[in-house]
């Protein structure tokens, strides 16, 4: 620490004042004028599945961060949160009497509550402490929870599941939600109230005293606050937007199965949110996002779409686990500094190269699995829009050579790209 | 004669069959100083650490201004007024110095677990907690990870987090531990200074720390306390002599 980042000393109070007594709007503003915006950009009906399957996501994965970014709980069964909240809308969907007279956009309220309710429930017994005990049981009530379903058939459906028809709720300003678009309207706005509300709620006392239990729960409890109440407060909070969540995918969906319930959703949830970044609030929305759209447009371009997006993750794991959004934060010091410019030259002479790197790599794992699986005779295949036979020697050659000379390249270039961000980020003259 | 702030007595605690404090009473009077010495493994810790129901005492009792403390969770002690720092700085050290300090004063200015107010929308909050960090001279690096500060910074902050609840029995265990002369200097400036007016009770190795704060010292060797006193009448005691100070002085020069 040589150079220290010093503010004028002498006037503590301004600055104070200038910097956290405001709220900022100023980015839900922008994200509110994009989430109207996006239906007019990706006009397609296959667009606006994509993008209501995102924003539910962001909901569930901002909600799970609740507890693990915020509140340091690793949960391995949040998916029954948001699966019960689901299933509960369905059920109000299918009270003919009772769905007429409620409008369509109020139900993920109810899912929120149940969500919550079984989190009082669950949190009653398993907020007692964090760490690997937490995780235990979050584990074996997700799985109870699951199991459920196909016993509990009256609520949960067996395995069909429960269905319902959104359009039965009472007209809302004559709006049946009959179109796809309508359904975007309204997962949007609960997306934004949602967000907005958990960042709040992040914001409260006791919403910071979930960061001071996380970091230090003995610290805690010595300044007056009991770690489990702060954890049990945290995660039926959390509880009750994985309910929203829940509620969201059952208007848009209008199926809710055991599939809402299982460890794999749980799991999926779990690294939609370290993906993005656990450590900062924005990080599991681009999670989520990034996640989303491996899942739904990878997948129309390769079989082994989630081969990918479980390397992508261990690679996360291994080397970023602030995840994409501290990724993207690592490079604030940077500008601040105003020496951002510096990493341009680098970054294009070292990435663009491990790109290249990586595609040959991506090209050579769908030859192999397309020389093993493919039926006999169909030797054919595309690969980054090039059609070759992948039983020839020709392609396998070109491949191994792009991505060793994608890589090798990288490796001479990195070192300057690590001196160049080391530049970037000292204070004060030429380096 | 006033409740005492603190009160032990007949207080036990065995871990296994080791019996680490055996039958200590101790009455520490309000806005006295006390230090608590003596040699490495005698219990000093241990003691702190069943005051604050870190530990459940074997035996015996702990009485916080005249009420009894057996049962009790280390948030609910903290809650009647008494607050403790540690031996190993316990910091919040993914939050910023600022942070720290301010969910230290949440409790005590009544926000409990509130989540309908902003704590950035308080200025009774901001402006608390910028005191405190001017008091422990640690206003400049407000806004840095806790986890960046310096050691002897660190400790400054744990005495500031320690303090900031307004609690009026102060517990100190070893807050100069680890510190260079000018830090220890400094740290004992800042500890008379923030505990004016209230009970302060610390354990502390370095004698010159001790004999420059401390009103009564007590002497702890092997679970007991052997002396208790002003700080010249415990220097005379033949028997302190014998057990630990004549060795620390002898070590001293």
């Amino acid at each position: 620490m040589t150079d220290q980042i010093t503010t004028d000393p002498t006037k503590p109070a301004q600055r104070m004042r200038a910097g956290s007594m405001t709220i900022t709007i100023g980015p839900w503003i922008v994200a509110a004028i994009a989430l109207m915006a996006m239906p007019y950009i990706f006009t397609s009906n296959s667009a606006l599945t994509i993008m209501n399957q995102m924003w539910i996501t962001v909901v569930f994965a901002l909600a799970y961060n609740m507890l693990l970014g915020q509140g340091g709980m690793l949960s391995f069964g949040h998916a029954v949160y948001a699966g019960v909240g689901g299933f509960a809308c369905m059920h109000i969907m299918n009270m003919s009497d009772l769905f007429a007279a409620m409008p369509l956009p109020v139900l993920p309220i109810f899912g929120g509550l149940f969500g919550m309710g079984l989190a009082m429930i669950v949190g009653a017994f398993s907020t007692r402490s964090a760490g690997t005990v937490f995780a235990m049981i979050s584990l074996g009530v997700g799985e109870l929870i699951a199991a459920c379903s196909v016993i509990i058939v009256a609520f949960f459906g067996g395995e069909e599941g429960i269905s319902g028809d959104r359009t039965y709720a009472m007209p809302f300003f004559g709006n049946e939600f009959l179109q796809q678009i309508d359904v975007y309207y309204l997962t949007s706005f609960w997306v934004l109230v949602s967000a907005v509300l958990m960042y709040l709620w992040s914001r409260t006392p006791v919403g910071r005293m979930a960061n001071a239990v996380r970091d230090n729960p003995e610290r805690a409890e010595f300044l007056g606050y009991s770690a489990r109440w702060v954890r049990f407060y945290s995660f039926v909070a959390s509880g009750f937007f994985a309910g929203v969540a829940g509620g969201l995918f059952a208007i848009n969906y209008e199926i809710l199965t055991e599939e809402n319930l299982n460890t794999a959703s749980s799991g999926v949830i779990l690294l939609v949110t370290f993906l993005g970044g656990v450590g900062f609030f924005f990080g599991p929305i681009i999670g989520a996002i990034a996640f989303t759209l491996l899942q739904t447009v990878l997948s129309l371009q390769t079989e082994l779409w989630a081969f990918y997006a479980g390397t992508l993750f261990v690679a996360t794991v291994m080397f970023f686990p602030g995840g994409l959004a501290g990724l993207l934060m690592m490079h604030v010091p940077a500008f601040k500094l105003g020496k951002a410019n510096l990493l341009v030259v680098p970054y294009i002479k070292t990435l663009i190269p491990a790109a290249i790197g990586v595609f040959g790599l991506c090209a050579l794992v769908e030859m192999v699995f397309h020389f093993r699986h493919a039926a006999t005779g169909d030797d054919e295949m595309t690969v980054f829009w090039m059609t070759f036979d992948s039983h020839t020697i020709m392609p396998w050659i070109i491949a191994v050579v792009v991505t060793a000379v994608g890589f090798g390249i990288m490796r001479m270039t990195a070192p300057a790209m690590k001196e160049a961000w080391n530049a970037a980020n000292t204070a004060g003259g030429k380096s | 004669m006033s409740t005492p702030a603190l009160e032990l007595t007949g207080l036990k605690k065995s871990f296994g069959k080791a019996e680490i404090i055996r039958g200590i009473d101790l009455s520490i009077g309000k806005a006295e100083r006390h230090a608590i010495i003596g040699p490495n493994g005698a219990g000093k810790s241990t003691l702190f650490n069943l005051i604050t129901a870190r530990f459940a005492p074997t035996e015996g009792h702990v009485k916080l201004h005249g009420q009894d403390l057996t049962g009790l969770q280390p948030f609910q002690i903290n809650r009647m007024g008494l607050s403790r720092s540690f031996q190993i700085t316990n910091i919040f050290p993914k939050m910023s110095v600022f942070e720290n300090v301010r969910c230290a004063l949440l409790w005590s200015q009544g926000y409990k677990y509130s989540f309908w107010n902003l704590v950035a929308r308080s200025r009774r909050l901001t402006e608390g907690a910028e005191a405190i960090l001017d008091q422990i001279n640690l206003l400049e690096r407000r806004d840095m990870p806790a986890g960046m500060l310096s050691y002897a910074e660190q400790r400054a902050l744990e005495i500031g987090i320690t303090i900031a609840g307004g609690a009026d029995v102060i517990m100190l265990d070893e807050p100069t531990a680890g510190m260079s002369h000018s830090e220890t200097d400094y740290i004992t400036d800042l500890i008379l200074k923030v505990t004016e007016g209230k009970t302060l009770i610390m354990v502390e190795h370095d004698m010159g720390v001790v004999f420059g704060l401390a009103d009564r010292i007590s002497v702890l060797v092997y679970g007991e306390i052997i002396a208790t006193g002003k700080p010249e009448d415990v220097r005379g005691d033949p028997k302190v002599q014998e057990a630990y100070l004549g060795a620390a002085l002898e070590a001293e020069h």
